[in-house]
C-alpha cells in the first residue's frame, strides 16, 4: 500500500511539470505587453525625451523585476538567423518585428543597425523642440516612426520612408535631422541587399542554462512564492487567499446538500424501478441534468433577484455589510447572498450525482447476492441499505475524486454571473487580463487538487470494496 | 465461411439495437427532434431571412435567397437594382417571404431597445412582427435563435469528430500495442528523436509565421497551411525512419527496445482530464482570434479522452482472448485480428459517448459564449443572446428563449445517449 501510494505520488511531479509546461507555451505565445500594461502606459507618441526615457526606465526596471528579462526556457532551437539575444530588446513589439525581419532577412547585424538607426532617429526627433509652425508635422513624424518600428514588409517600410521623407520636407527645423533620416534608409538598404535568407533554415541550439523564466517561476512556485499579479502588482497568494473563502463556502454546501439529497434519492429510484414514482423522478433528474446552469442563474437573477419581477434575493455580490458588521448579521447577510448561487450549483450536482447513484444501485441489485438475501427472507429495506448500497458506492467515489478540483476551481461560470469574488472569477479575470502568475498558480493548484482527488478515490475503493487490493494492480 | 459468419452476427447485433432503440418512445421522439433541427440548421436561410425566397420585381422574377449563394459562391452577380436595397420597403409586384422575415444581424432601428414579444410594436404588419421580441440594438430574437442552431448544430458535430478521431487514433495505439509490444530498435529511437526535433523546427518553427498569418485571414487557408506543415512533417519523419533502416545491419543499434505507448498515452489522458475544460479553452481561446472553428476545434482536442479510453479497453480485452491466440497460432495477421474483432466491439460505448459528448459539445459553446469568449462577438449564437438577458435584467424573453433552445438541444442528445446505452446493454434486453 505505501509502495503504491509513493509510486502515485511520483507520478504526480512528471504530470504537473508537462501542465506547468503546457501554460508556459501559453503565456509566452500571448499577445500584448504584460509591462506596458501594468505600467498603464498609453500613446507614448507626445512628450519629451526626458519623460521617454524615465518611461524606459521604469518599464525596464519592472520587466526586471517580474523576470521577464530573461529568456523564455533553459534551450530554444531557433534558425540560425535568430540571435540568441533577442530576448535583451525590452520592448515586445520591437523584439516581434526584430524577430521577424531576422527570419526573413537572416543578417542580424544589419537588422540591429538598422534598429539602431531608428532608436537614434527617434531620439532627435523628440529633441526637436515644438513650434506652431511644425507641431501637426512632429505628430505625424512620430506617429510614423513608431508604426515603422512595427513593421517588416518592404512595401510598406518604403511607403513609410516616403512619407516621413515628405512630411520632413515641410519644416525647416527638421533639416538638422535630415541626415539621421537618411542613414535609416541606407542602413534597411543593407539590410536587403546582403540578405541571407537560407539561415533561417538551418536549425541551431542555444543553451541559456538556469537563468530563465520559467526555471524563476518553477523554483519559487515551490518554495511557496507564486509572484505578483499584473493586475495590481498585489502578491498572488494574497488575492488567492482572499477568494478561496467565498469559493469554499459556495462548493462546500452545494455539494453537502446535493450528496444529501441525491444518494437517497438515487437509491429509491432505483429501488423501485418500474414505478410510476420512480419514473416521475427519473425524467424530473433527467431535465435537471440537462438544464444549463448559466440559463437557471440568468432566470433566477431576472425573476427572483430584484429588477422588474420578484426581489426576493439578491442577485450580486457576496455581502452587503463592511467587515466590521457584527459576526451574526454578516453570517445571515451572506447566507442570504449565496442562496441563489448555492442553488443553482446544488441543483446541478444534485441531476449527476443521483443518476450515477441510480445506475450503480441497479448494478448492485441485478447480482446475485442480492436474491440471496432476499430468499433468506432478510427485510427489504435490510437488502437495500445493507448490502446493494455498500456495493453501489464505488463509482459515487469516483464521482467525488471529480468534485474535489472543483472546490478550488470554483465555478466559473457561477461566479461570473452573480459576481462572487472567488477563484472562478479570479482565475476567469486573470486570464481575460492575461494576469499569467495568477493563472499559472491556479491552473496549478487544480490540477494538484484533481490528481490528488483521483488518489483519494482509489484510497476510498479499498474502504467501500475490500476485495480492490493496490497490490495486485502494481503487477 | 468465417467472415459471412461474422457478417450475419453484426447484422443482428445492430438489428436488435434497433429493435430495442425503436421500443424507447422518448428517444425515438428525442431523434425527431434532432432531425427537426438539422432541418432548421440546414433551411435557416429561408425560415429566417430578410431577403424574399421568391419575388416579381419590375417584371422580372427573382429567387433572391439563391441568388445571394451564388453571389457568395461567386458565379453570380446581384443586378444592380437589387444591390444594396432595403428588401423590406422594395416595392415588389408580389413576394413569398420567409417564416421570419429578418436576418439575425439586421438591426430594427424601431423596435430597439429590447421589446417585448406580447408588448405593441412598431411594424407595419403581422407580417413582420418580431414574434419573440428584439434585444437591445433590434435584432430579432426568433431570427437570431433560428440562425444559431446552425452553430450550434455545427460545433457539436464538428468537435465530437474531431474528438473521435483523436480518441480513435491514440486509443487504439494505446490497445493495441500496451506496453511492451511496440518496440524500436536504438537506432531508430535516436533517429526518431532528432528527426521530431527536425520536423518539428521545419513544418512548425519556419513555418510559425506563415501559419500565424493564415490565422489572421481565415480558418479555411490556416487549415491549408496545416496541412501542409503536417505533410512537411510526416515526410521528415518518414525520411528519419528510413535513415534509420539503413544503420540497421549493425546489431548493437539494431537492439529492439519496447516503448510503453499505453502507459505514455494513459498519461497525457490523466494530463487532459486534471486541467478543467473551461480553463483550457478561455486560455487557448484568449491568445487567439475568435473564431467559431477555433471553439469546435478546441472541444473536440480536450473531448477525446472518454473515446480513447473505451477504444483501449477493447483492444486490451479482445487481445487477451483465447480464439485470438488461436488465430495468431494460425498464422493471422494480429493487426487484423485485433481491429476486425474490438473495433465493432468498441463502436457501441463509443456511439454513445459521441450522442452525449455532442451534448456536452453544445453546453459548452453556450457557456464560452455566454461568458463571450471565443465567438466573435458578431456572431449570435444561444449563449451570447442569452448574455445579453444579463445586462437588461428586464428582458426576459433574452434569456427564455435561447436557454429553451439550449435545454431543447441538450436533452435530445442525452436522451438519445441515454436511449442508446439501454439499447446497447444486454442486461435491460426484455
Amino acid at each position: 500500500m505505501a509502495g503504491y501510494l509513493l509510486k502515485r505520488i511520483l507520478i504526480f511531479i512528471p504530470t504537473l511539470l508537462v501542465i506547468s509546461l503546457l501554460t508556459h507555451i501559453i503565456s509566452i505565445n500571448a499577445p500584448g505587453d504584460p509591462v506596458d500594461m501594468m505600467l498603464n502606459h498609453g500613446d507614448n507618441n507626445e512628450g519629451q525625451n526626458v519623460q521617454r526615457e524615465s518611461y524606459q526606465k521604469s518599464y525596464n526596471q519592472l520587466r526586471h523585476d517580474l523576470n521577464l528579462d530573461l529568456p523564455v526556457f533553459y534551450f530554444s532551437i531557433s534558425a540560425l538567423s535568430t540571435p540568441d539575444t533577442l530576448y535583451k530588446i525590452s520592448i515586445v513589439y520591437h523584439r516581434e518585428t526584430l524577430k521577424r525581419l531576422a527570419f526573413m532577412y537572416g543578417n542580424w547585424q544589419q537588422i540591429s543597425a538598422y534598429y539602431l538607426s531608428l532608436q537614434k532617429f527617434e531620439y532627435a526627433l523628440y529633441d526637436v523642440a515644438k513650434t506652431d509652425s511644425n507641431a501637426v508635422y512632429l505628430k505625424k513624424a512620430k506617429e510614423d516612426i513608431f508604426q515603422l518600428y512595427l513593421e517588416y514588409d518592404t512595401l510598406k517600410i518604403n511607403y513609410l520612408f516616403s512619407q516621413i521623407e515628405n512630411t520632413l520636407k515641410q519644416d525647416a527645423s527638421f533639416q538638422l535631422i535630415q541626415p539621421l533620416f537618411n542613414s535609416i534608409q541606407f542602413s534597411f538598404s543593407n539590410v536587403l541587399s546582403s540578405a541571407t535568407p537560407y539561415k533561417s533554415y538551418i536549425p541551431k541550439l542555444y543553451w541559456y542554462g538556469l537563468q530563465n523564466e520559467y526555471h524563476h517561476w518553477i523554483t519559487h512556485f515551490m518554495i511557496g512564492d507564486f509572484g505578483l499579479s499584473y493586475q495590481d502588482r498585489r502578491p498572488v497568494a494574497a488575492k488567492i487567499k482572499e477568494a478561496i473563502g467565498w469559493t469554499l463556502i459556495l462548493s462546500f454546501f452545494s455539494i453537502l446538500f446535493s450528496y444529501l439529497i441525491a444518494i437517497p434519492l438515487g437509491v429509491i429510484s432505483a429501488a423501485k424501478k418500474g414505478s410510476k414514482r420512480e419514473k416521475i423522478i427519473s425524467v424530473f433528474l433527467f431535465m435537471l441534468y440537462s438544464l444549463p446552469v448559466f440559463w437557471i442563474g440568468t432566470l433566477a437573477i431576472i425573476f427572483l433577484g430584484g429588477g422588474d419581477y420578484l426581489n426576493w434575493f439578491p442577485a450580486f455580490g457576496v455581502t452587503n455589510l463592511s467587515n466590521n458588521a457584527p459576526f451574526i448579521d454578516r453570517f445571515w447577510d451572506i447566507a442570504y447572498h449565496f442562496v441563489l448561487p448555492v442553488f443553482c450549483l446544488f441543483y446541478n450536482n444534485l441531476a449527476f450525482i443521483s443518476r450515477q447513484q441510480r445506475g450503480a444501485m441497479l448494478n448492485a441489485l441485478s447480482h446475485d447476492y442480492i436474491r440471496t438475501a432476499r430468499a433468506k427472507g432478510l427485510s427489504e429495506s435490510n437488502v437495500i441499505w445493507k448490502h446493494a448500497f455498500r456495493n453501489s458506492l464505488i463509482p459515487i467515489i469516483t464521482q467525488f475524486a471529480h468534485v474535489f478540483p472543483t472546490i478550488i476551481s470554483g465555478a466559473f461560470v457561477i461566479e461570473y454571473l452573480f459576481t462572487i469574488p472567488g477563484m472562478g472569477k479570479l482565475t476567469f479575470d486573470a486570464l481575460i487580463y492575461r494576469d499569467y502568475p495568477m493563472v499559472f498558480t491556479n491552473l496549478m493548484l487544480v490540477a494538484f487538487m484533481t490528481l490528488l482527488g483521483n488518489l483519494v478515490a482509489d484510497i476510498l475503493y479499498t474502504v467501500a470494496d475490500p476485495r480492490i487490493s493496490f497490490n495486485k494492480k502494481d503487477e | 465461411m468465417n467472415t459471412t459468419e461474422k457478417i450475419k452476427s453484426d447484422q443482428s447485433y445492430w438489428a436488435v439495437v434497433r429493435k430495442q432503440f425503436k421500443k424507447n418512445r422518448i428517444a425515438v421522439f428525442a431523434s425527431y427532434v434532432i432531425a427537426i433541427a438539422i432541418f432548421i440548421a440546414m433551411f435557416a436561410d429561408f425560415l429566417a431571412n430578410e431577403k424574399p425566397i421568391m419575388a416579381k420585381y419590375k417584371g422580372t422574377i427573382y429567387f433572391p435567397v439563391f441568388k445571394e449563394y451564388a453571389v457568395d459562391l461567386g458565379i453570380a452577380k446581384w443586378p444592380s437594382a437589387l444591390l444594396n436595397v432595403d428588401w423590406e420597403n422594395l416595392q415588389f409586384d408580389w413576394a413569398i417571404w420567409p417564416l421570419i422575415p429578418y436576418l439575425p444581424q439586421n438591426i430594427d432601428f424601431e423596435n430597439a431597445q429590447s421589446v417585448s414579444p406580447f408588448e405593441e410594436q412598431h411594424v407595419k404588419s403581422k407580417r413582420w412582427r418580431h414574434w419573440l421580441g428584439t434585444d437591445e440594438l433590434g435584432h430579432d430574437v426568433l431570427a437570431g435563435t433560428i440562425h444559431a442552431t446552425r452553430i450550434a448544430l455545427s460545433v457539436g458535430l464538428v468537435a465530437m469528430s474531431v474528438a473521435s478521431l483523436i480518441g480513435l487514433i491514440l486509443g487504439s495505439i494505446a490497445g493495441f500495442f500496451g506496453d511492451s509490444h511496440l518496440k524500436i530498435s536504438r537506432i531508430g529511437i535516436f533517429f526518431n528523436l532528432l528527426f521530431f526535433v527536425l520536423a518539428l523546427f521545419y513544418a512548425f518553427g519556419t513555418r510559425a509565421y506563415s501559419l500565424g498569418d493564415a490565422i489572421g485571414q481565415s480558418f479555411i487557408i490556416f487549415l491549408g497551411q496545416l496541412v501542409l506543415s503536417l505533410f512537411e512533417f510526416i515526410s521528415i519523419m518518414v525520411l528519419g525512419n528510413l535513415l534509420a533502416k539503413l544503420f540497421s545491419f549493425i546489431p548493437i543499434l539494431n537492439k529492439k527496445i519496447p516503448i510503453p505507448v499505453d502507459m505514455i498515452i494513459m498519461r497525457l489522458i490523466e494530463i487532459v482530464i486534471s486541467i478543467p475544460t473551461l480553463f483550457l479553452m478561455i486560455s487557448i481561446i484568449s491568445i487567439a482570434k475568435p473564431s467559431v472553428f477555433l471553439v469546435m476545434a478546441v472541444i473536440g482536442l480536450v473531448g477525446w479522452t472518454g473515446i480513447a479510453r473505451f477504444i483501449r479497453a477493447e483492444l486490451l480485452k479482445v487481445r487477451s482472448l483465447e480464439y485470438i491466440e488461436a488465430a495468431k497460432a494460425l498464422g493471422f495477421k494480429e493487426f487484423r485480428i485485433v481491429f476486425k474483432h474490438a473495433i465493432p466491439n468498441a463502436i457501441s460505448p463509443v456511439l454513445i459517448s459521441i450522442s452525449f459528448g455532442i451534448a456536452a459539445a453544445i453546453l459548452t459553446e453556450a457557456s464560452l459564449s455566454f461568458l463571450g469568449v471565443g465567438v466573435p462577438p458578431e456572431v449570435m449564437t444561444w449563449g451570447s443572446l442569452l448574455s445579453s438577458a444579463r445586462s437588461s435584467p428586464s428582458s426576459w424573453w433574452l434569456a427564455v428563449v435561447p436557454g429553451t433552445a439550449i435545454f431543447i438541444m441538450v436533452t435530445v442528445y442525452n436522451l438519445v445517449g441515454e436511449g442508446l446505452t439501454d439499447a446497447m446493454d444486454p442486461k435491460l434486453r426484455k
